[in-house]
């Protein structure tokens, strides 16, 4: 991929002073979701030729970080609150498709808590998974309404709030969650494809959001609060926003992942998950929303690469293997190293495109 | 060209899939998709070194239908998102069996993945019902017995045996498995009241609760001591709720699930004594049968230390009934192995006889070993077997 790193186009068009052309912002930035598209699918195409079926389930397993992870830089990068709370919002998803999805029979004794109607639904996974997507995104809305007018460390810590409380509810209300033991019954989905366009929907839905009026407000919000304020900016209505998109795709993260392993309990989303997909958007570049893709794939590769090493790579006549558990500590180290040298991250602000004399 | 290439690599990835069908017939695959690392490792490990164990005999005894039995792992790394991936991988090394972890939560996903290709799995120790037909399919099996079974045997036996006749439950909602075990002490329990005995009182409390204070003044204001309390919980909060209950004056009967057996966290509470565990199999080197007393030799022999609780015995159980199985139907082919194991009726193990049904998977009735903790020294004092099996609506509840 002949792809080079530059200054983000955003900050120019922000900046420039005569009118825009309509559309030229969409034309001139629209190269970053498509090569970001491009290597996923690069990725994928690998994948079906390996033929190798646990192969394809790690892959399917990235595709699934890369939604949670563009759903987190949809909010975090754009309007600069970290939160910790998203992974709850991929909770309500993949639980949203579960009931939706899961055989009639087996739902009435599982989950007996749920209304009539919904006991009898029975959806194909891909309707369930943007029911459960829009399912989220009004969970977000409902939250983020009095969330957002919070700010900085405050509104971290109350997105916190939300993901322990999403995950109590979840573990307790026994009739219609299960509770703290497995909901069992949805079904599985082992073709990588419908992972593939759920990733790359989820760039697109990031990148279309980005250069959005709201988008560039939010960004705008973010680098200068009382500049954009004092410009007309409504900053908790467009932190809304975001939230209510990331949480959506959140949603729609959290149901493909429930297709993808077939059963759901509410710690699977909860604070491994939120620190993994965290750290994926930290070491990628916070800013950026090659920085969150990109961030996953290396560091899946390296997670990879080290599972390897741990079960064995033959050399010559003997076999060399990290002692098991060693992954974590180097996966760590390594992402110390990465942000003690870059840190604002791999990407830091800037977005992948292609050489600037190629553009009109 | 690059359509070529394309067409070579995909019947390239075709061949290397078949391969291990083509390869299945000089040999037979069991897989392990356990944890070889991560916090279920502890649970995982020993019940695999049993397996091990009597696929080693089987092959030294020529092995099964004259083939030897070969193994592959996959680690699962006590994550559910590994399960699934290690389930597949054992699967691509041509698992006819595939063994997954004690758990129903973390098994589950290899299970479900064995079962979506059509081939067995066998879950090591599992004890939730889910863990089989009913949160599988029908080729899914568990080698252990059911978490119900545990309490109706503890409350039948307290009652029958040592003359018990106030019960008091006390719950820990942390797991599936704690409240298995008291679903079927409250099952059991209105057989007994018919008897005369009594429940005098119930509470819950959490695993992760420092205190369980308020739960013990509860049990202390009661008019008498009750004689017997049914303690449905498991590692690590256990050893905290016994010591503290023990710490109050309260003398009970303390009867529990074998998610408690081990001589590994005795010395947490000093001189515990009227203290009862279910178990299949003793691994204090007192158990009634010549046979399981010999596992235990062997089993130090081969891993360097004794057994460390009796969920060591369904991994070997689980390779004892497959292979039997296997030997009946005459092939591995995953629908007439099943065929034979529903056949299963009272087939006798070393720890204790097992029964598989096209209803179920599990055992819903089992001989259990009852060991008592006398001044911090467990033994076996007796066994019991419960009267009538627990019925299917206890067990989904």
């Amino acid at each position: 991929m002949s792809a080079v790193v530059s200054e983000t186009p955003l900050a120019g068009v922000v900046k420039a002073a005569k009118k825009p052309a309509r559309f030229s912002l969409a034309r001139r930035t629209i190269i970053t979701p498509i090569l970001l598209s491009l290597l996923l699918i690069a990725i994928t195409l690998i994948t079906v030729m390996t033929g190798s079926r646990p192969f394809n389930q790690t892959v399917i397993d990235v595709l699934v970080r890369v939604i949670f992870v563009v759903g987190l830089y949809i909010f975090i990068g754009n309007s600069g609150v970290l939160s910790f709370g998203h992974v709850g919002f991929a909770c309500l998803g993949a639980y949203a498709t579960a009931w939706l999805t899961i055989n009639p029979i087996m739902k009435s004794s599982a989950l007996p808590g749920l209304p009539e109607w919904l006991l009898q639904t029975r959806l194909p996974y891909w309707e369930a998974a943007v029911l459960a997507a829009l399912f989220a995104g009004v969970a977000a809305l409902i939250f983020g309404r009095v969330l957002m007018r919070l700010s900085g460390i405050a509104a971290s810590i109350a997105t916190f709030a939300v993901l322990a409380m999403i995950n109590t509810i979840y573990s307790n209300w026994d009739s219609v969650t299960g509770g703290t033991s497995s909901v069992v019954g949805i079904p599985i989905i082992r073709t990588i494809w419908p992972y593939l366009i759920g990733a790359v929907v989820a760039i697109f839905i990031a990148w279309a959001h980005a250069i959005s009026r709201s988008g560039l407000a939010l960004r705008a919000a973010r680098d200068e609060p009382i500049a954009a304020s004092a410009s007309g900016v409504d900053i908790p209505k467009e932190r809304l926003v975001a939230f209510v998109v990331s949480g959506a795709v959140m949603g729609l993260g959290g149901a493909l992942m429930a297709h993808s392993i077939g059963v759901v309990t509410p710690d699977t989303f909860y604070l491994s998950l939120t620190f993994t997909t965290l750290s994926m958007l930290v070491v990628g570049g916070m800013g950026s929303l090659s920085g969150g893709v990109i961030g996953v794939v290396l560091l899946s590769a390296l997670i990879q690469a080290l599972r390897w090493l741990e079960a064995g790579v033959p050399i010559g006549e003997s076999t060399f293997a990290m002692p098991k558990g060693l992954q974590e500590i180097a996966l760590g180290i390594i992402m110390i190293v990465i942000l003690a040298l870059r840190p604002s991250g791999l990407m830091g602000n800037r977005e992948v495109t292609l050489p600037r004399r190629n553009r009109g | 060209m690059a359509y070529k290439m394309r067409i070579a690599m995909t019947a390239l990835a075709v061949l290397s899939v078949a391969y291990p069908a083509l390869a299945d017939d000089d040999k037979i695959v069991v897989g392990f998709a356990t944890a070889e690392s991560g916090f279920m490792e502890a649970y995982d490990k020993p019940a695999q070194e049993a397996a091990m164990i009597r696929i080693q005999e089987i092959n030294a005894a020529g092995g099964l239908l004259g083939k030897q039995i070969e193994v592959v792992k996959a680690d699962t790394k006590s994550d559910r998102a590994e399960g699934a991936k290690a389930g597949l991988s054992v699967l691509d090394g041509g698992a006819d069996l595939v063994v997954v972890s004690c758990d129903y939560d973390f098994g589950s996903p290899a299970a479900l993945a064995a079962e979506d290709a059509g081939q067995v799995s066998f879950f090591l120790c599992a004890e939730s019902i889910k863990a089989g037909i009913q949160g599988v399919g029908p080729h899914s099996f568990s080698a252990s017995v059911l978490a119900p079974v545990q309490g109706a045997t503890m409350a039948e036996w307290a009652f029958k045996e040592k003359g018990a006749k106030d019960f008091y439950r006390l719950l820990d909602t942390w797991t599936v498995y704690n409240k298995g075990i008291c679903d079927g002490f409250d099952w059991m329990m209105p057989k007994l009241e018919a008897q005369g005995a009594k429940l005098v009182g119930e509470d819950t409390f959490k695993n992760e609760d420092a205190s369980i204070a308020a739960q013990i003044t509860r049990i202390k204001s009661l008019p008498k001591e009750p004689d017997a309390i049914m303690l449905c919980t498991m590692m690590p909060g256990a050893v905290s709720a016994i010591k503290q209950l023990r710490a109050a004056g309260i003398n009970s009967m303390i009867l529990n699930g074998s998610g408690v057996d081990g001589s590994y966290w005795l010395s947490a509470v000093p001189d515990l004594s009227n203290f009862f565990v279910p178990v299949q199999g003793s691994i204090y080197g007192d158990d009634p049968s010549v046979d399981v007393n010999k596992f235990n030799a062997t089993y130090k022999e081969k891993t360097g230390a004794d057994p460390s609780s009796q969920y060591v015995y369904p991994g070997y159980v689980m390779i004892d009934v497959w292979a039997k199985a296997v030997e009946r139907a005459g092939t591995t082919k995953a629908d007439a192995v099943v065929a034979e194991l529903e056949k299963m009726k009272d087939e006798p193990t070393l720890f204790g006889t097992r029964t598989f049904t096209p209803e179920l998977h599990h055992q819903n009735k089992a001989r259990y070993l009852i060991v008592e903790t006398k001044a911090g020294k467990p033994g076996v004092v007796g066994n019991w077997t419960i009267s009538e099996p627990v019925p299917m609506e206890a067990l989904l509840k």
